[in-house]
């Protein structure tokens, strides 16, 4: 677009980066104007924040070059890169719990007055600076003690406080309600009437012409196209997907069996209520067997609670109302009496909770599984390596070799493993938090496929996930989930904003 | 901006409700300050009597109990620094018996002044942190490990500069002599009251205070503790407070090496043996979280104090060391469930 003597304020070409084998980025051109809000869009995995961690001095890339004003820069640290004027809020936020909101926001670069902190200057500081984008936040407290969208806030204004050239706000709406939405994106014209460059990644396509400039969408590590914010969400839906809808999700069967899980207004009280726990409050829903059936929400609408909660990982508690897995009452306050009902989980964290990253494929397919490879407390090599066999096959995990160790797999056959080592329990009902995070879209096509087939062969499945076009592609019926509460249902293909607009109005009830 | 834009935009700020005042919060974040009280107040109905006066807070036991916890009181005041950035220095008590060796050593036989003698020794502590902090964020290994090497290490040098034997150390002026000044360190000041190790503890620890809780440094302490990649994100030089802190457990240590010669005019390498564990202990009694993040100097010198009071009680009363030990591992284990029990109520625990 900008040719001759005009010099963009941020512009990266040829940037190339690979982790292990996995190319993240294969030579990505990207351009920022001063003053311009520049959306990047990309599913999970597509390299977006590669791309910003890039930009952001986080990681070096392999290659490429970045100039900022037209003179070429190399970030070694995130340091450099904050005093060069860019500026991140990272998805993970770069807070400190167990540090109060002053601190967070003047972290590195404290005031000092003689070499000692000057505790009541950056307090006073801190209190402007968030008066200043119209947020309400007591600076004393510890961010630890805040709900996450206020923690997202305090990340936006700390982030502020050194952006004199370059924003990149990497997903800021995630955790937000609709109202502070509103008021982060009046900050953010704010800021660029400034004349600083907003990077605005997300993969909430509503949100684009609500706020960007240009849109500049990624996918498997290239950019895919340019387009102006007004470009029809048709056009931007297959330039992230990278092909029509109907070729990337499987075709549905339609005919459902008995009911393997059945929730009428339950509710899940824990004994000890955590803080940023959302316990299940009124959930009414259905899964039969072999149908689909999406979960969505904002951030925040309980959807992790709820499944973790189903599968007896809810923490000490009980559950009120109608709770039936496989047309029985069930109690589901322990994991091992949800496994015995036949309610198998793969966590959206497969990392953290899913998956023992250092063992073998074969140890972690059969782990949840061990009662059947080992007859009289021995475990049976043979059986063990029978039962791996099968599922890699079955999953088609690649490199299919059962003695490595899971770590070294790409994300997208690290889920399959996760997913494969819950099949092997033969669960009735399966609970899916985010099957297709951090995936790239070839591995995508495949879960989902699974996914059908777990189905057709007579399992129920409740997924959810906060990609809305996943749900739309691969669910047989959605529910929406709204501060622990189910509030509407909608059949397959419906739209993705009337379910965005039950999604997140009026979050304020979703309150105590 | 003029005064009334000021209130209409602070106004919001006021509504908000004050967090309440959680009282059991409160009293487990200076629990070691109300268990210094409890055990003072149990050391007064417990003290044996001598023609009515109460022995325990005789000046003179009193003197007793700040001098005895003096060195491990110093090295919890380091030691602090380290474990609120989620590590652990093991090597501390060696370091103190390798350090006490030097300052016989080179006071005895290589004829050094007093000045030069403590500079060297307590840079050769700082130095021997700084090595342990260097390799241990440099090779990405568990310091834990490293300074369980660390300790092997120190002792092994403080045996062959030593030969296995105490170094006495005689004053006087002359060759082979120490500067009589230094012996001042087993003395008490002030109409013989205070013992002078108690002092050198009380000036590192305020030190330490004003480091921890007024010094940009301290906060990165917390910062690397709390969340590593956030403060490393944020700007803060990660590896080098870490390096930091480990320097500053080998300086305290030095110092404490260095009063525990002046105390007992010899340097010897089989002295200062658990003192690490002793440290550790009275840095978690007062209230720092071995997952980093979070901490209390303050807490860390009553927890110190605390030990050595309880000690001192059962010593008065007779009972044996064995019970000693007994004692000092249930506080330990009282201590820590008290502030799982915090952390787990603000939704921070595991």
């Amino acid at each position: 677009m900008n040719t001759g003597s005009h010099t963009p304020l941020l512009a990266m070409r040829g940037i190339v980066k690979s982790f292990g084998g996995a190319q993240a980025l294969r030579g990505v051109d990207f351009d920022l104007e001063s003053g311009e809000i520049h959306a990047l869009l990309g599913e999970n995995g597509a390299g977006k924040s590669t791309l910003m961690n890039v930009l952001s001095g986080v990681i070096a890339p392999d290659q490429g070059e970045i100039r900022v004003d037209g003179a070429a820069v190399r970030f070694t640290d995130p340091r450099a890169a904050q005093a060069a004027g860019v500026a991140t809020i990272f998805q993970e936020l770069d807070l400190v719990p167990s540090l109060d909101v002053t601190a967070n926001l003047f972290l590195g670069r404290e005031l000092t007055r003689a070499g000692v902190l000057d505790g009541g200057a950056m307090r006073r500081a801190a209190r402007a600076r968030l008066d200043e984008i119209g947020f309400d936040v007591d600076v004393d407290q510890p961010v630890g003690e805040l709900s996450v969208g206020r923690r997202q806030i305090v990340a936006i204004a700390k982030a502020l406080t050194y952006a004199s050239r370059i924003l990149v706000m990497d997903e800021p709406t995630a955790a937000l309600t609709a109202a502070e939405v509103q008021r982060l994106f009046h900050v953010m014209r704010e800021i660029a009437r400034r004349g600083v460059g907003i990077v605005y990644i997300s993969h909430r396509l509503e949100e684009v012409p609500r706020v960007a400039d240009r849109v500049t969408i990624l996918r498997d590590g290239r950019i895919a196209g340019t387009a102006p914010p007004t470009a029809p969400q048709s056009d931007l839906v297959a330039l992230l997907v990278g092909r029509p809808l109907a070729e990337l999700y499987p075709r549905r069967s339609g005919a459902f069996d008995r009911r393997v899980l059945h929730l009428e207004r339950a509710a899940y009280r824990p004994r000890r209520p955590k803080a940023g726990w959302r316990a299940p409050r009124e959930v009414s829903l259905e899964v039969r067997a072999g149908e689909v059936v999406g979960l969505a929400g904002i951030m925040g609408a309980g959807r992790t609670e709820l499944l973790s909660a189903l599968y007896g990982a809810g923490g000490p508690g009980a559950w009120s109302g109608r709770v039936e897995v496989g047309e029985r009452p069930a109690r589901l306050t322990s994991i091992p009496e949800a496994r015995r009902a036949g309610v198998a989980f793969v966590s959206d964290d497969r990392r953290g909770a899913g998956l023992m990253l250092r063992d073998s494929v074969e140890r972690n397919l059969v782990a949840s599984v061990l009662r059947r490879v080992s007859p009289f407390f021995l475990m049976s090599q043979v059986r063990q390596a029978r039962l791996a066999r099968q599922a890699i096959k079955a999953f088609d995990v690649r490199p299919p070799r059962p003695e490595l160790a899971v770590g070294a797999l790409s994300g997208g056959n690290q889920q399959k493993v996760a997913l494969a080592k819950e099949v092997l329990g033969e669960p009735r009902l399966l609970l899916l938090d985010e099957p297709t995070r951090g995936v790239d879209v070839g591995a995508k096509g495949e879960i989902y496929a699974r996914i059908r087939e777990l189905a057709a062969e007579g399992v129920g499945i409740l997924v959810a996930s906060s990609e809305m076009p996943e749900l739309i592609g691969l669910c047989d019926r959605i529910v929406v989930l709204r501060g622990g509460r189910t509030v509407a249902e909608f059949p397959a293909g419906a739209a993705e904003d009337d379910i965005l607009a039950v999604a997140e109005s009026s979050q304020e009830d979703s309150d105590e | 901006m003029n005064d009334a834009a000021t209130l209409l935009k602070s106004a919001p700020a006021r509504s908000t409700p004050r967090r309440r005042l959680d009282f059991f919060a409160i009293a487990v974040r200076f629990q070691s300050v109300i268990g210094l009280i409890l055990v003072a107040i149990g050391g007064v109905i417990f003290s044996p009597r001598r023609h009515g006066s109460i022995l325990f807070l005789a000046p003179d036991n009193i003197a007793n109990i700040v001098r005895a916890i003096s060195e491990t009181g110093i090295i919890a005041v380091g030691m602090t620094f380290v474990i609120i950035t989620a590590g652990i220095d093991l090597s501390v008590g060696a370091l103190l018996s390798l350090c006490s060796v030097l300052t016989a050593t080179i006071m005895t036989t290589w004829g050094w002044g007093l000045v030069p003698t403590l500079l060297f020794v307590m840079i050769c502590g700082a130095l021997f942190g700084c090595a342990q902090g260097a390799i241990s964020t440099r090779f990405r290994l568990e310091a834990f490990i490293v300074t369980l090497a660390g300790l092997q290490v120190a002792r092994g040098l403080a045996l062959v500069i030593s030969n296995n034997q105490y170094i006495n150390i005689s004053y006087g002026n002359g060759p082979g002599l120490a500067p009589p000044i230094f012996s001042v360190l087993g003395d008490r000041l002030f109409d013989n009251t205070v013992p002078v190790a108690t002092l050198v503890f009380l000036v590192v620890a305020i030190v330490a205070i004003f480091v921890l809780n007024f010094t940009r440094f301290g906060r990165y302490v917390f910062a690397v503790g709390g969340n590593e990649r956030a403060a490393r994100l944020s700007g803060v030089p990660v590896t080098l407070v870490k390096i930091s802190v480990y320097a500053i457990t080998g300086l305290v240590s030095a110092i404490a090496g260095i009063v525990h010669a002046g105390q007992f005019n010899f340097g010897s390498a089989n002295d200062g043996t658990g003192y690490e564990l002793t440290a550790i202990a009275a840095v978690v009694i007062g209230g720092t979280s071995l997952f980093g993040g979070a901490g209390s100097m303050i807490g860390t010198i009553a927890g110190a104090i605390m030990l050595g009071a309880l000690a001192n009680i059962l010593q008065l009363n007779n009972i044996n060391a064995a019970l000693q030990l007994l004692a000092t591992g249930a506080i330990i284990v009282v201590a820590a469930v008290l502030q799982s029990l915090v952390r787990r109520r603000e939704g921070l625990g595991r």
